[in-house]
Formats: C-alpha cells, sequence, structure tokens
C-alpha cells in the first residue's frame, strides 16, 4: 500500500520525519518496503497484514500514527484551545514554540536515559525534565516544561519585568526582577526569567499532569546582561548568550513532545503553537574563486569548496567567478566572504597551506628611545646593577608619601584595597623589592628599574637605582666595603656620562624621603642620596639605603653629541696641592674659584685627600687637590705653571680663606 | 826558566780552574772565578802571560798558543755556567712568586638583566631583521581601541569588570597589546608592518600561572596581497629563530573578534622536541599565540579598503615564551625579583 506523508498530516499532526515515523510503522507491524521522496512529499510503501484491511487507507495508517503519538484524530483538540501564546517584546524574543501534553505520568526516567544524562555531568530529576534536557543536548535548543495546571490564565506572555516584580527561580533564590529583564509570564505573573531559569510555582511535580513545553529563541545580549545582573547562568543561558539557531526550535519541540509522551504518557494535543513575528530571512554569501588563492596563499579546487559547504549544509549555487552560498540557519557566524574562507581553510586543512614570507621592500626599526636605553642598560649591568620588574599596583597612603602631589589613576574594581591606584613613583615598588630580598637573606643589593609611573596626566618612563649593603664583601684580597653615598653619585655620573650630560648640581629643593645632608638634585632630571632615616626605619632596613631617580625622557632628549678630541702631542704637567679650608667650605666652593680664573690651559683638578682631624685647628680641614696643566700648542714652561700655581692659590686664598698646608 | 816549565804551570792552571769550576754557584762565585783567573792585573792567567816576554823567543810561540788557548777555554766555561747560573736565578724567581692559583677568581660585581626584557629584546630583534617597526601604546585605554575598533561588540564577556580593570565607564586598563594596532592604522595607510611589545592587565589573582600584570607581543602586518600561507610562513620563520631550526610551528583553527581565520599557535615542544613531557603535557605541542588574518570589519574602523589590503596579525605572551626559554614554571618568579633568581640570567 502507498501511503502520502502529507495526506497523513490532514488526519494527524505529524512531529517526526518521515524516516522516523518510517521506524514507528515497522515497530507497529506495518513494515515498510519503501521509502522514497516525490515532489515535496514521501510516499511509503507499506506491506500490510492480511488481517489489517483498515489499513489499506490514509485514515485507517493515520489512526495508527496518532496512537503511536498519543493524539486523538482528527477529532483532537487543538492546543491553541488549551493555551495562547504572545510574545509582547518580539525584540528579545524572536520566536516561541509551545506544546501541550495532556495526562502525563511523572516518574524517574527509565534506566537508560538517566545513564546518558548522568555520563554527561547531567542530574536526572523526573521524566519530562530529563526530555528537556536530553534534547537540549541532542539538538542544541534549550527547553522548558511548565506545569501547565499552575500557569493562570491559560496563557503564556513573554514580557519585559515590571519593576518590583520578584520570582522565586527553581534553585530556591528569589530575584528582584526589572524592565531589562525579559520574563516568561502567565496571566497573573512572571512564571521563568526567560533563557536561564524556570520558576519554582510552576515547575513539574510528582503530581503534574499536564505539561506545556516551551521551545524559544531570546536575544544574546539580554539574556548575557540577564545572566550577570542576577549572577545566574545555566546550560541554557550558555547556549543562548552565544545565539540558538532559531530554525531549530519547532523541531526540538515536536522531537521533546514526541519523547515526553514516549516516557511519561499522555495525549499531545494537535498542532504546535508557533508564534515567529519575523521569520528569519535566507543569508547568501557570494565566494569568489580568486579570492580563495588571494586570501589563503594557494588556489583550492572547485570540487573540493563545493564539497566542503554541501556537507556542512550550506546550499551552494554557481554565481559569476564563483559562487553563491546560501547559510544555513544554523551557521549565524557566517555573514561576509572572509567567513567563507574561513571555512574552507578550515575544512581543506590549515596544513595544506604553504608557509610563505610576505613579500615586502622596506626596513625595520625599534623605538625611537630604544637605542638609548640598550645602552643604559649595558652601563647600569656592568656598574653591577640588576634589573627588576614590579608590579605597579599600589597603595594610596604610601603613594602620597613620595608623590603628595600626583592625582593618580585610581581603578574602580581594584583586587585589593592596597592595589587600588597604579604607581605615581617607582619608589614604593623598589623598597618593597628591597625589603622582600632582605627578608630572604638577601643582603647586599644593587637594583634598577626602567619602567612607568602613572598619573591621571598620562604616563612616563623613569629610571631608578637603589643599593644597601656591602659594595665588596670581605675576601681573601680585600676588606669589605658598604656602598656609599659617593658609590650612588660615581654610578649617576656614569649614567649621564653615557649621554654626555653633566651632573651639574643646582640647589633645589631636596624631597623629604632623602636625607637632607646626604642628597642632590638637578632639576627634574635627577634627584639622588640616601633614603631618609625615618624611611628607612618604616621598612627596617639596617644598612643604608641609597636611591638616585631619573626622569629617563628628560635625560635621553637633552643627549648631547660627544666630540672626540685630539690625544694631546705636549706633556701635561701635575702640581699637587695641600690645602686647608674652613670645615663649611665645600668642594665645589673651590673648585668654581679655580675655574674663575678661566686658565684654558688647566685641564683638569681632582682631589686625592682628605684630612678631617689633626695637625690643625679644630675648625679647620685639609683638602689635597691635584691639578693637571696642559697646552694643545706646546710644552708648557715652568714660569708659566708656577704663574698659574700662583694665581689659583692667591685666589683660594682671597676668596675662601685657603691656606697652603705645610 | 824552560818553556817546558811555562807550559807544565799552565797545565797545573788549566786543573785548578777545572776542580774550582765544580764550586761555581752562583753569580759571586763565577765572578770570583773570573777575577781570579783572568782579571787584568792580577789574573793568574794574565800574571802568567806577563812572563812571556822572559822566554827565549823560540819558545815563545808555543807558550803563546797554549795560554791563549786555556783563556778561551776558561772563558767560554765561564760563559756556559753564566747561562745556565741565569736560567736557575729565574727559576728560583718564579718559584717564590707562586700564587695559589686555586683561590676563587677576584670577580667584580656586574648587573643582570631582567629575563623579561632579555625575551624582549631577543623577539624585537628578530622581528626587526624581518622588516618590522616596533610601536608601543598606553597601558591606560581607551575601551574604543582596546574592544570596540577591535570587533568586541559591547556586551562581550571581556568586557565584564570581573576580567578587566576600569579606571573609568570608558577607560581600562589594556587588556591586550592589540589597541596598538588600531592607533597605528589610524595613523597611516599600508603598508603596516609593526610589532608592539608591552604591559597588560587582567584580574588574574598572581599564582604559579597567572598575574594581573603580564606582558604580550603583537604583531601586524597590512599590505596588497598578503596571504594565510605568509602569516604561517611568518610564525614558522620567528619560532625557529626564537627556539631553534628543528621547532614546527602548528595553526589550529579557533576564534578572535578581530581575525578571520583565527587560529591558536603551537610549537612543537622546546623540551621534549615534541615526543611528549611534563611542559607539553605529553601531547608535543605547546600553545603559544592566538593569530588570524585581519577581520575587515577592522578595517572600517580606519578607512582601509578591504577589496585591496588584506594582512594577518598575532600575539603571544612574553612572559610566557620566556617561561619557555629557561623552562621555568611560575610566572611569579618574574616579579618578586629575588637577586637569587635574576642574577642567573645575563
Amino acid at each position: 500500500m502507498k501511503v502520502s506523508y502529507n495526506w497523513l498530516k490532514e488526519f494527524v499532526d505529524i512531529i517526526e520525519t518521515p524516516q522516523q515515523l518510517g521506524t514507528r510503522f515497522t515497530n507497529l507491524g506495518l513494515a515498510v518496503d519503501a521509502l522514497d521522496s516525490h515532489l515535496d512529499d514521501w510516499l511509503f510503501e507499506l506491506d500490510v497484514a492480511t488481517n489489517r484491511p483498515d489499513c489499506l487507507s490514509h485514515l485507517g495508517i493515520a489512526r495508527e500514527a496518532a496512537a503511536a503519538y498519543g493524539m486523538e484524530l482528527e477529532g483532537g483538540k487543538p492546543a491553541a484551545e488549551a493555551f495562547s501564546i504572545s510574545i509582547a517584546d518580539p525584540d528579545l524574543c524572536a520566536r516561541y514554540c509551545g506544546r501541550y501534553i495532556a495526562g502525563v505520568k511523572i516518574g524517574p526516567s527509565p534506566e537508560s536515559l538517566k545513564a546518558r544524562l548522568e555520563a554527561l555531568g547531567v542530574r536526572s530529576i523526573n521524566n519530562v525534565a530529563d526530555i528537556t534536557n536530553y534534547v537540549m543536548l541532542e539538538l542544541g535548543q534549550p527547553l522548558h516544561a511548565f506545569d501547565a495546571d499552575t500557569l493562570q490564565g491559560q496563557q503564556i506572555i513573554v514580557r519585559r519585568a515590571e519593576l518590583d516584580e520578584k520570582i522565586t527561580t527553581l534553585d530556591g533564590v528569589e530575584r528582584e526582577l526589572n524592565p531589562s529583564i525579559l520574563v516568561i509570564a502567565d496571566a497573573r505573573r512572571a512564571v521563568a526569567v526567560a533563557g536561564l531559569m524556570g520558576g519554582a510555582e510552576t515547575e513539574i511535580s510528582p503530581s503534574t499532569s499536564n505539561v506545556l513545553l516551551e521551545s524559544a529563541n531570546f536575544d544574546p545580549l539580554s539574556i548575557r546582561k540577564t545572566s550577570r545582573m542576577l549572577g545566574l547562568s545555566s546550560e541554557a543561558s550558555y547556549r543562548f548568550e552565544r545565539g540558538a539557531d532559531v530554525e531549530m526550535a519547532r523541531y526540538a519541540c515536536d522531537r521533546a513532545a514526541a519523547l515526553i509522551q514516549h516516557v511519561a504518557g499522555g495525549t499531545i494535543y494537535r498542532e504546535l503553537i508557533d508564534v515567529y513575528p519575523r521569520p528569519r530571512k535566507p543569508v547568501t554569501v557570494m565566494l569568489r574563486r580568486t579570492r580563495i588563492a588571494a586570501f589563503l596563499g594557494a588556489a583550492v579546487d572547485d570540487t573540493t569548496v563545493e564539497r566542503i559547504f554541501d556537507r556542512l549544509a550550506f546550499k551552494v549555487s554557481h554565481a559569476h567567478q564563483g559562487w553563491a552560498i546560501e547559510v544555513p540557519s544554523h551557521r549565524q557566524d557566517i555573514v561576509r566572504e572572509e567567513d567563507l574562507l574561513e571555512e574552507v581553510a578550515r575544512h581543506y586543512g590549515f596544513d595544506k597551506f604553504p608557509a610563505t614570507l610576505p613579500k615586502w621592500a622596506g626596513h625595520g626599526s625599534g623605538l625611537p628611545f630604544e637605542s638609548g636605553e640598550r645602552l643604559l642598560r649595558d652601563r647600569l649591568a656592568s656598574s653591577g646593577y640588576s634589573e627588576v620588574i614590579p608590579i605597579v599596583f599600589s597603595d594610596l597612603s604610601i603613594e602620597r608619601k613620595f608623590r603628595p602631589d600626583t592625582e593618580p589613576v585610581r581603578l574602580l574594581n581594584p583586587m585589593a584595597e592596597d592595589e587600588a591606584i597604579l604607581r605615581t613613583s617607582q619608589l614604593p615598588s623598589m623598597l618593597r623589592t628591597l625589603e622582600w630580598n632582605l627578608n630572604h637573606g638577601v643582603r647586599d643589593l644593587q637594583f634598577y628599574e626602567l619602567g612607568k609611573t602613572y598619573a591621571q596626566d598620562g604616563e612616563r618612563r623613569s629610571l631608578i637605582l637603589a643599593a644597601t649593603g656591602a659594595l665588596r664583601r670581605k675576601s681573601v684580597y680585600e676588606s669589605e666595603r658598604e656602598f656609599n653615598f659617593f658609590d650612588m653619585k660615581g654610578d649617576v655620573e656614569d649614567v649621564l656620562d653615557t649621554f654626555n650630560i653633566e651632573l651639574n648640581s643646582s640647589d633645589d629643593t631636596i624631597p623629604a624621603y632623602y636625607h637632607s645632608g646626604r642628597a642632590v638634585r638637578k632639576g627634574d632630571l635627577v634627584v639622588f642620596g640616601e633614603l631618609h632615616p625615618d624611611y628607612a626605619a618604616e621598612y627596617k632596613f639596617r644598612n643604608r639605603v641609597y636611591i638616585a631617580e631619573i626622569d629617563v625622557e628628560i635625560m635621553l632628549e637633552s643627549k648631547e653629541p660627544r666630540v672626540i678630541k685630539q690625544i694631546p702631542k705636549f706633556p701635561a704637567i701635575r702640581r699637587d696641592f695641600s690645602l686647608l679650608l674652613s670645615k663649611g667650605t665645600r668642594y665645589r666652593d673651590v673648585e668654581l674659584a679655580i675655574r674663575g680664573l678661566n686658565i684654558p690651559e688647566l685641564v683638569r683638578i681632582e682631589p686625592f685627600d682628605r684630612l678631617e682631624t689633626r695637625p690643625f685647628a679644630e675648625s679647620k680641614y685639609s683638602l689635597a687637590i691635584s691639578l693637571m696643566y696642559q697646552s694643545p700648542q706646546r710644552t708648557l714652561t715652568d714660569d708659566e705653571v708656577e704663574n698659574f700655581d700662583h694665581a689659583i692659590l692667591n685666589t683660594l686664598k682671597q676668596r675662601l680663606g685657603a691656606e697652603l698646608r705645610q | 826558566m824552560s818553556s817546558s816549565d811555562g807550559i807544565g804551570r799552565l797545565r797545573a792552571l788549566e786543573q785548578q780552574f777545572e776542580s774550582e769550576c765544580v764550586s761555581i754557584v752562583d753569580h759571586r762565585s763565577l765572578e770570583d772565578t773570573r777575577a781570579r783567573y783572568l782579571s787584568r792585573k792580577s789574573g793568574l792567567l794574565t800574571i802568567e802571560l806577563q812572563n812571556l816576554g822572559k822566554l827565549p823567543k823560540e819558545q815563545r810561540a808555543e807558550f803563546g798558543r797554549v795560554a791563549n788557548q786555556i783563556k778561551l777555554k776558561i772563558e767560554g766555561a765561564l760563559e756556559t755556567l753564566q747561562t745556565s747560573i741565569d736560567r736557575r736565578e729565574k727559576q728560583k724567581t718564579l718559584e717564590r712568586e707562586a700564587l695559589d692559583v686555586t683561590l676563587p677568581g677576584n670577580r667584580r660585581r656586574t648587573g643582570h638583566r631582567h629575563p623579561l626584557t632579555i625575551i624582549r629584546k631577543e623577539i624585537e630583534d628578530i622581528f626587526i631583521s624581518m622588516g618590522y617597526t616596533v610601536e608601543d601604546g598606553p597601558e591606560v585605554e581607551s575601551t574604543y581601541y582596546n574592544f570596540e575598533a577591535l570587533n568586541f561588540p559591547a556586551g562581550h564577556p571581556a568586557r565584564d569588570p570581573r576580567d578587566t580593570f576600569y579606571v573609568a565607564d570608558n577607560l581600562i586598563l589594556r587588556t591586550h597589546t592589540s589597541p596598538v594596532q588600531v592607533r597605528t592604522m589610524e595613523k597611516m595607510q599600508p603598508p603596516v608592518r609593526i610589532i608592539c611589545p608591552g604591559r597588560v592587565f587582567r584580574r588574574d589573582a598572581l599564582d604559579p600561572t597567572h598575574s594581573p600584570m603580564f606582558h604580550q607581543v603583537e604583531c601586524l602586518l597590512v599590505d596588497e596581497g598578503v596571504t594565510f600561507a605568509d602569516l604561517k610562513g611568518t610564525l614558522e620563520r620567528f619560532h625557529k629563530e626564537f627556539f631553534s631550526e628543528k621547532t614546527k610551528t602548528r595553526l589550529r583553527p579557533s576564534f578572535f573578534p578581530f581575525v578571520e581565520p583565527g587560529a591558536e599557535v603551537d610549537v612543537s615542544c622546546v623540551f621534549c622536541d615534541g615526543s611528549g613531557c611534563r611542559v607539553c603535557k605529553g601531547t608535543g605541542w605547546v600553545e603559544v599565540m592566538g593569530a588570524g588574518m585581519v577581520h575587515p570589519n577592522l578595517y572600517g574602523f580606519v578607512n582601509y579598503d578591504p577589496e585591496k589590503y588584506t594582512g594577518f596579525a598575532f600575539g603571544g605572551g612574553i612572559d610566557r615564551y620566556t617561561l619557555l626559554k629557561y623552562n621555568i614554571n611560575e610566572i611569579q618568579l618574574f616579579f618578586q625579583n629575588d637577586l637569587r633568581f635574576l642574577e642567573q640570567f645575563s
């Protein structure tokens, strides 16, 4: 007996594919000899047993099918009579399919169903709830089952929640809703948070007998926002957030209804309710043949391209210079040619494309300040400094001690209270680094950091040096020597000399965190010296700590080109003097007094000894200096040098009261 | 006086010298001996020669010949002794000056670059040699450059304040170095060929594998005719330069909003050469980068013609490359700055 699938549908609301229905027929004793498509229909060739003449008609076969589905023939109630569904906010809900199943018997799921769910980590609840989960895992469409008798007014309205509306969800938590949240409601109240979780009052219970099955499609962004707002996520929201296939909603609803009827019995009401205000329009994207090689780097032959799309359920048709490719509803990610190129690359195989280097004419280069910083790093390493990279989060109260006037970058969502701002200075993180090492028994330290500091008005690259402990440890060769102020000063001079900058310090104010008598500053370029004892005490530093802060941006900008001088042809003459000076007279005073004479032949002044006490008056100290004279044109005569010495000693005597020590 | 007597005395002198020679051990005894025999005034041989005139004429020649012979012999012997004494004296000096060379060397303290700096420079240098220019950008960045212009739609999970540090509604600590891509493309028309290394931030607690602050390097190439094959070739070349010529590179399909197609980049494990070990968790591959062809939507933000230009971009963690290069398994070590860790790098 030949039977038309479409004709059967006139009698019964068939909810399965022809193939699935065919299996049903076989199981009912109506052996399927053949199943063929015919135009837009399917034709079954059924072998009807001789004792069943009633099945030699479409009505008879339909009766069997209806019974298998637990449906009533024609005369059965359409679902729409039991329920009405409407979407009040179609911008957030593209489609809502519902089926009504009456007279189910709630109980545990069959073992095979339980086993399959539990293997996937899904807890078995009851037969109806389990089927909704099962179909979601099978088809990707989230579903929800309501106890239909708990729904008020026999209706479902998909709408935004009202202000102050509340719902207790399946997990027992009462949640406050607001109009940015989409809910499923009955005539009176919200019965589910759309796409996230059903309400406790309408859930399937052991006494449930009538079920309303929901298979819908919700706006991804709305679901994600709601999920974040409520701090709630579920397997359903996980899928809706990423975008479920709108064309799957109907099939999944039928599939679940059939399975529910199979495990829980009952009668499926005729006709699925399908509210689908704006049906999806088919998307067709063009793929140009030449673009494959131009974009991917190798051509792929036509049959391979067509086979790839065909197997992925795209509809391929030939078009000018390539293909017009209709995208299936489950591939929402495909909107332009590059997306199709990715499919080709993926399924043809990334590994099948060659590895080539781009064609290029030009040259590469580092960051503008990179060569300077490279020099700097080399210099610092050779001076014994190791580089550190600290975390740049900091505590406001600590930063304030060092940069009281800088408005810091504040984080709205810090990880911890004492990491709520970005550092305004490199000092606190450097002191923490020293502290960390000292606490771990590493005592002799020389560190530098080349990194950014942050403020409301921008980011700045800075350099900090820090040293404490022994410069040299005691060994069989030498005695121990602690790092001191002049070591730091020498290192700073070295760094500046790298860029041909001289350290002629100004008398600018020294920041309060430096030892007032042991610090030097040169404008905004550099300040260095010993850490103030009060600050050192806070970190329990036992040895003195020396710090230098250098603004690398200013330093690199003030870089002076180096002029290489000729090696002098004529001998230099060195004269040493031991001066008696009043305490309080500084070396710089001596140097400035001498330089003030502008003797071009005086090429170098160098202090080489200093005695604080005896054999001279208490108020004096002795400073030995050596002077070097040299002329580029000739050998200097004794008389000339005598004259220079005389002039210098006179000036020192007049201006500083310096005497020659006998 | 007969000549035979004279020659006999010369021979006796010769014998006396020979027996005395044995006791010459240093410069002083050498000079004493030289003076005793050869001194111009009182040398024993000199005195004998002064007697030459007293001999009969016919004997003088023979006497003179023997005397000269002996003189030469003495001089020769003294010369030889001189040389060997010199050698011995020098040897003694060397022995006296010997040091315990097994004591350790007296090393000057030198500093060390931070491992992250070493690796960053290494990566930069490879790309510079391949023609790329290094760019940088701000760490406090607008959400526009960090998200919008990179095709992260509003509401994308990466924008969540649980993952991203916010300074203001539309100001964040950049979560990747990719904003520099957009900033650079805004400034210029293709060809663009840059890398941008830099510091980035994500809200992860500090643990062996995570840090709220870490470092990335990003590469962008946009030009006419840039292909997916070029992306593969560039990644392959870079990893061969960085790890070794044996290193293999593999691309796996993946998704990032700002590329299409997108890929995860694996390299064959540098520790086991791909045979499987702890580092690669037995797979033979380690994941190092995200990569892909620049998404045409990005060109829309910077007014490039997607029909004319194509490009690729990729990025990875400098910290991760450093961990791999040195087989370190804790990222915290980079930010604790323990000198005992730092001084192992040069």
